[in-house]
């Protein structure tokens, strides 16, 4: 249960396999091991078997399947699912009618031939970097059961790095797809902010929001990438661009990018970062450092921005429901609907002013290497960790690396490099819209055998 | 350093936007006031308990820390965006097409 989303696709198109087994072994091996993951809240089991027969029967008429034919995957739970309710990790959203209908990027990639198997675990209303959920228990990292998946798509990582499923969507404001990427040992795509639609999940900070793919291969982002671009009038941040296809261009690789690496705030200052960061860059010819204006206010400012926006959000139900929240996301909910008006436009103003001086950068070089997180994955319920020497909690600086990028919507590629006894994620950051130069890096680094997604033995 | 770099960042925009520098001169970047959350932990227990009232947000005993705490730590944070200086005309990031 280790194939690729291209592997799978390519079989189901040719007949080697049909959907109905590739769905039935992936129910087997979700009900044998989604005991130890805990990634699942929902299998939509009987969907995905119709759904399989509906392909097997196409595909014995000779109709022509999509890129993505047979290939299993299931959402973070904040994606709509018609028939279900939405839940985003929490208690109060039980409460929901079910879903009249499914998020776009479900539909877009069903329309491709992929196969909904569920969905997913997740930190509550995606206000977590770690994959613990007080209601609905902790997603535990396939690599070592005892530690984190990271978070908020901590059942994406979880799904993914287990073997469940080649490919789960998750949601990333910020960082919380590129985060358990690192600690799972995945390739996650942020993609660039109003690429790929938000239609029908439920939000968390609409400035910062994003959604994408958790993969175990470059080439599986990029095909799930594909088919999910587009504009949608649904999304009101949804870009007017054109689907600008990147499989097709994968095998250009690392040929003539200029990559540097981010130093200042960004330099690797613990031993498995500098060892993924030196790994990387060498096979990169990345040989210079380059310097982000002022990320430390960058990440404040996305601070101030997730603290206000999501207490807004959420402002009517910690009136009305403040027992049903966990606690610790309740009090930061609360304390965020009482951030003052002044720092919230400040901080806005500032994303701009940070817009600019970034993507002068790209002048003279495509891409921009950074760590993605600042270790490996800590233990379950690890509440400190050591950074230069000083003792950090992790909650919170989890995302120290991936907050100053999805603050301005760049869009990133996480690598995974398989380092000993736990891999650790490295960002491939582009310019707005050049996702094609984040992959093809990403695809080059696979091949050059420096990054991989690895099967932990479960 | 960290005044020299903002400087040069409000420069930067001005001579992006052209003709507006008058303004950017005009403000110094300023010392940051001491932000609430420098001043006494009765403070925040009193804004924390005056937003509440405001919001008509019902904050048990038992929260009132936890949230406090963070109100704190986003007073902190809040404090570096506060400070850094950028010109009258910055727009913020959001553009609202009508």
């Amino acid at each position: 249960m280790w194939n690729t989303v291209a592997d799978i696709a390519t079989a189901v198109a040719s007949g080697r396999a049909s959907a109905a087994s590739v769905v039935e072994a992936t129910i087997a091996r979700i009900r044998e091991y989604d005991p130890l993951l805990n990634s699942f809240t929902d299998i939509t089991e009987q969907r995905a078997l119709m759904r399989a027969s509906a392909l097997d029967h196409a595909r014995a008429a000779g109709k022509p399947l999509g890129p993505l034919a047979g290939v299993p995957f299931a959402v973070k739970n904040l994606f709509d699912i018609k028939g279900l309710q939405t839940l985003a990790g929490s208690k109060i959203n039980r409460d929901l009618p079910p879903a009249m209908r499914d998020a776009t990027l479900v539909e877009r990639l069903e329309d491709a031939g992929a196969i909904l198997m569920g969905a997913l675990n997740m930190g509550e209303y995606a206000y977590d970097f770690t994959g613990e959920n007080i209601h609905y228990g902790a997603s535990h990292n396939p690599h070592d059961l005892e530690r984190m998946t990271g978070g908020s798509s901590g059942g994406s990582g979880a799904a993914v790095a287990g073997g469940l499923v080649p490919l789960a969507l998750g949601s990333d404001t910020n960082g919380s797809i590129r985060v358990p990427a690192s600690l799972c040992g995945l390739f996650g795509l942020k993609a660039t902010y109003g690429r790929l639609s938000r239609a029908r999940t439920f939000p968390f900070v609409a400035s910062l929001d994003h959604v994408g793919p958790l993969a175990r291969s470059a080439r599986d982002l990029a095909l799930a990438y594909d088919a999910m671009q587009g504009h949608d009038p649904n999304d009101p941040v949804s870009g007017e661009r054109s689907v600008e296809p990147v499989t097709p261009l994968l095998e250009r690789g690392d040929e003539g990018l200029r990559v540097a690496v981010a130093g200042g705030y960004f330099k690797c200052r613990t031993a498995e970062t500098v060892s993924a960061m030196d790994r990387v860059a060498a096979a990169l010819g990345a040989n210079r450092d380059i310097e982000l204006p002022r990320p430390d206010r960058a990440r404040s400012a996305a601070f101030v921005i997730t603290a206000a926006e999501g207490g807004a959000l959420h402002l009517d139900r910690l009136r009305t429901r403040a027992r049903d929240y966990d606690p610790a996301v309740r009090d930061r909910l609360m304390a965020g609907a009482m951030t003052p008006a002044s720092f919230v436009v400040k901080a806005q103003k500032l994303r701009r002013w940070y817009r600019t001086e970034v993507l002068k950068l790209f002048d003279g070089v495509d891409a921009i290497l950074a760590p993605a997180t600042p270790c490996t994955a800590p233990l379950s319920g690890q509440q400190m960790f050591m950074l230069d020497g000083v003792e950090l909690p992790v909650r919170a600086n989890l995302g120290i690396y991936t907050q100053p990028i999805s603050f301005i919507g760049l869009p990133v590629v996480a690598v995974p490099v398989p380092l000993e006894p736990l891999p650790i994620g490295i960002q491939i950051i582009a310019a707005p819209w050049r996702e094609d130069v984040a992959l093809r890096l990403a695809h080059a680094l696979e091949t050059k055998g420096i990054v991989g997604a690895t099967q932990p033995a479960l | 350093m960290k005044r020299k770099a903002a400087r040069k960042a409000k420069a930067a925009t001005a001579k992006k936007r052209g003709g507006k520098s008058k303004v950017v001169v005009a403000k110094k970047p300023r010392k940051p006031q001491a932000p609430v959350a420098a001043k006494t932990a009765d403070a925040i227990d009193g804004l924390v308990a005056a937003s509440a009232q405001a919001l008509g947000l019902t904050i048990e005993p038992a929260w009132r820390g936890g949230v406090k705490f963070n109100l704190q730590l986003i007073l902190r944070i809040g404090a570096l965006v506060d400070e850094f200086p950028l010109p009258d005309d910055a727009e913020p990031a959001p553009v609202f097409d009508a």
